[in-house]
């Protein structure tokens, strides 16, 4: 009860000395409001309007940026071809060839089979993640901006890779950034120039066999280290990825001989041009 | 000859490569030195050899962290080549100020290659000779000594020269002191020894001389392939350290074996000479040079690393504070070795008092410096954070597995096959072998996989009745045959039960035994070869320190070794146990993935059977750098 009292007492002597600063304030809002009204109306309507268009524009900017974001990744694992695929993409060649990456390549540019094109061309911000296990933790910096993804598949080694390229896959589409975004993933079978390279139906197939055991071992480990909080496709159903919460489509290309005219349609579909 | 040589970014597009040589390399050397050393943070080495079949090349590389770029040169390794390093560093050069990153063509360096490697060619040609006459670098380097001394007085001329001799040959010139007695002058006895020096480069085949002969070559490097005034007074610097150190260790010597002699204090005089030499030039910050010293002996870099914190203490006093916060917010030009140090020293303080392997502590320190030299600081953070950035980045890439860690899934592709899954536990003794391999058993029964164990520890006493009471708590079906028996035949009547029987897993136990037991190391050798289990599990405890990386190298090292078949199986995965036993000293796990390059597979944190967790990547890199 004391404590109570000795509160009410405090609150009286705030509130004293608080009521100098009120009369202050009241002049100060009756002075504003004098000079309020020596200004034209048309005047001050036109400042309040000018005022209100900026705010709106820049949220409007805000939330259309957020939306469309033009960052497309490229992934998949090491040597399956994800760096010459980039440079093909921005220069139309793949140089002198290349090496196993150390690091992203991140660029944004207008893709180089449009740069021959009239009007303006809204560029794409394409980055090449490495593909080498231990870089693997790079991916997530890029995904939560990501439009799409760009899942690269060596066609012509394919079966022995087969069940590192699904279990990366399955990690990716597993991952909260990706499923709650629904991004859309393009299966890209690489190298299809040779004449021993898989076909896309054949890859498409394998991986999904090969995801629909992963479901099973996956669920199975104890949850306290695995990230993922999602399962995939429906249970007690074969999986495809027909049942995947983002859209999975298949593509084939070939890094070498310059061949990406499906990749290009999957990024012109979701970064608009 | 060069068999190739490149430039590429850290993204992998190959920038020039010498079209000249143009041999088609055997494999893919380049690739797999990127995998397998520059990405598993092994990128402080000097080299990497690469076998393939029909082929051994040597592989030598530099970085340029500023601008993101590699130099590799691949040589075939039977051929010395001399002047690989000196190129590629003069090729650095170079290149970095052509270098444009929107451009991706550089056909026009050839005619600048060509150049660069005539001169560097040239160069080794005179580095051979001089060194079948041995008086000639001996010549050179007293040469440098004088450029060095310059300031000095003629005395103090003729002190050091003396020195420069007395470094290569310490008993002999011992003996000659005491021969001469106090007698002696020191003017006479520098010239004696500067004689003794001549003498010795010929014929004297001790250590020392060997020693000797290394530093000659860097010193001749140093001072042919850098002909800019800066350089060279850098490497002379690194020289006469080097220098100053055997004197030190020499002095010691004498004071240990004879009474002390008035020539004694002469030399001290000297030393302390050197020591100001080093203060002096201590401005032009670390050289090139000393990551090679640093490699080349531990003893050695413990005592270089010292002599960095003594050079470090005047400069960092010279600097105020305003400069410091001028530099934080302007951010600092370029991140040079000297000031990465301190910084490096403190990182590898702390990862030891966590319990990490000392060598690999210093060697996790020298990737991480090689990957930051050169490179800008950006605004508003300070080195320390810096290095402390990239370490995090470091660690966590090598804890990251490299190959999958999901058992189940290939427990099932087994089972697909109609066989059984053997997993084989390997480890010295008391670490929780049986334990843990209870552990895993009761893991793979809860997920509905039938489990089979196998007692192959037909060594120690109780071996087998410890697992069977296991065996029997769990309700798993056990496959022993008491003791005296050998284990791989046990163990590959075992797999055969199993597969008669259906069981999906064998688990295999085997008995304990230290890495240095040569019997025991053939007999698991032995199993292993027999049996070509599909997962070798190696079992180490977690409280164990620098003796981590000793048991983990010498199983692998004789599993390879004692085994016949041409690629035999090594370890696959650690089991670490005694986790809970160790609060934050979790050293243990990165230096034991670091020396095997295998990965953690589970973590044993208890004494009960559901003890058995997954490591977790994050938490460790936390802890490790808390």
């Amino acid at each position: 009860m004391e404590g109570a009292e000795q509160w009410k007492i405090q609150l009286e002597q705030w509130k004293k000395q608080l009521e100098p600063w009120k009369t202050q304030l009241e002049q100060w809002l009756n002075q504003v409001i004098e000079h309020i009204h020596q200004i034209p109306p048309t005047q001050l309507y036109a400042a309040v309007a000018v005022l209100l268009f900026t705010t709106l524009l820049l949220l409007f900017i805000r939330v259309l940026k957020r939306a469309k974001s033009n960052t497309i990744v490229l992934t998949g694992l090491s040597g399956s071809g994800k760096t010459v695929l980039y440079y093909q993409l921005r220069d139309g060649s793949s140089h002198q060839g290349t090496v196993t990456s150390m690091e992203p390549n991140e660029d944004t540019f207008v893709l180089h089979s449009e740069t021959a094109k009239e009007g303006k061309v809204k560029p794409v911000h394409l980055v090449d993640v490495p593909g080498h296990s231990r870089l693997r933790p790079k991916l997530d910096e890029f995904l939560p901006q990501a439009a799409g993804i760009v899942f690269v598949v060596d066609a012509l080694e394919f079966l022995p890779n087969c069940r590192a390229a699904s279990e990366y896959l399955y990690d990716i589409l597993t991952k909260a950034s990706v499923v709650n975004k629904k991004i859309p993933v393009l299966l890209l079978c690489n190298k299809t120039d040779k004449v021993t390279a898989h076909t896309k139906e054949f890859i498409r197939k394998q991986m999904e066999k090969e995801i629909d055991k992963l479901r099973t071992s996956r669920s199975a480990i104890s949850a306290a280290d695995i990230s993922s909080d999602f399962t995939l496709g429906v249970p007690d159903e074969a999986f495809s990825f027909s049942q995947c919460h983002n859209k999975v489509t298949v593509a084939e290309a070939s890094g070498l001989t310059g061949e990406t005219s499906q990749v290009e349609q999957f990024i012109r579909e979701h970064v608009k041009p | 000859m060069l068999e190739q040589l490149l430039i590429f970014t850290r993204g992998g597009l190959i920038l020039w490569t010498c079209k000249e040589l143009g041999n088609a390399l055997r494999g893919s050397p380049i690739d797999t030195l990127i995998r397998s050393c520059l990405l598993e943070e092994r990128s402080g080495a000097a080299s990497y050899n690469y076998d393939a079949p029909g082929a051994a090349y040597t592989l030598k590389w530099t970085f340029h962290n500023e601008l993101g770029l590699v130099f590799v040169a691949v040589y075939q390794r039977i051929l010395h080549l001399l002047y690989v390093d000196d190129l590629l560093l003069m090729l650095k050069r170079e290149f970095s100020e052509i270098y444009d990153p929107k451009r991706t063509n550089y056909g026009d360096f050839d005619e600048t290659f060509r150049q660069l490697r005539k001169e560097a060619e040239a160069r080794a040609e005179d580095l051979k000779k001089s060194k079948q006459v041995a008086g000639k670098p001996l010549n050179n380097s007293r040469k440098q000594g004088q450029v060095q001394n310059g300031g000095f007085e003629g005395v103090g001329k003729k002190k050091s020269e003396g020195n420069l001799a007395n470094g290569d040959d310490g008993d002999n010139r011992k003996g000659h002191k005491l021969e001469n007695g106090h007698s002696n002058g020191y003017h006479v006895d520098s010239e004696k020894s500067k004689v003794n020096g001549a003498a010795n480069g010929i014929g004297d085949a001790s250590s020392d001389a060997g020693a000797f002969d290394v530093n000659k070559l860097q010193k001749l490097r140093a001072k042919a392939g850098k002909k800019t005034e800066t350089v060279v007074s850098k490497g002379s610097k690194a020289e006469s350290k080097a220098e100053s150190k055997k004197k030190i260790t020499k002095k010691n010597r004498v004071w240990d074996d004879s009474p002390p002699q008035a020539k004694l204090d002469f030399t001290d005089h000297v030393g302390e000479n050197g020591d100001n030499i080093e203060v002096v030039t201590a401005d032009h910050g670390e050289s090139m040079m000393d990551k090679e010293e640093i490699f080349s002996s531990e003893s050695e870099a413990e005592e270089d690393e010292e002599d960095v914190g003594k050079d470090n203490k005047p400069e960092t006093k010279k600097k105020g504070w305003f400069s410091s916060m001028f530099q934080s917010i302007a951010g600092k030009a370029n991140l040079e070795r000297s000031d990465l140090e301190p910084a490096l020293k403190a990182l590898k303080d702390r990862l030891m008092t966590k319990n990490v392997a000392e060598e690999i502590a210093e060697k996790l320190c020298e990737s991480v410096a090689a990957s930051l030299e050169g490179k800008k600081l950006a605004s508003f953070t300070r080195v320390s954070s810096t290095v402390q950035a990239a370490m995090e980045e470091a660690l966590v890439r090598i804890l990251t597995p490299r190959r999958s860690i999901d058992i189940l899934r290939d427990v099932h592709a087994a089972k697909e096959q109609r066989k059984p899954y053997v997993v084989v536990f390997v480890g010295v003794n008391g670490v929780g072998k049986s334990t843990n391999l209870a552990k895993v058993a009761y893991w793979l029964q809860q997920h509905k996989v039938s489990v089979m164990m196998a007692a192959c520890d037909t060594f120690r006493s109780g071996a087998v009745e410890q697992l069977r009471t296991h065996a029997r708590r769990l309700q798993i079906p056990i496959f022993e045959k008491g003791y005296e028996k050998d284990p791989a035949v046990v163990a590959k009547e075992a797999i055969q039960e199993a597969t008669r029987n259906g069981s999906d897993v064998v688990l295999v136990d085997t008995a304990g035994r230290m890495q240095d037991n040569e019997p025991l190391m053939r007999a698991l050798s032995k199993l292993i070869y027999i049996n070509n289990p599909d997962l070798v599990l190696f079992v180490g405890e977690a409280l164990v320190g620098n003796d981590a990386v000793d048991q983990l190298s010498k199983f692998n090292q004789k599993l390879a070794d004692l085994s016949n078949s041409p690629n035999p199986t090594l370890i696959d995965g650690i089991l670490l146990t005694k986790f809970d036993t160790i609060d934050d000293k979790v050293g243990a796990a990165l230096s034991m993935v670091y020396i095997s390059g295998a990965p953690v597979m589970f973590v044993g944190c208890g004494q009960s059977y559901t003890d058995l967790k997954k490591l977790n990547v994050k938490s460790i890199v936390k802890t490790l750098l808390k």
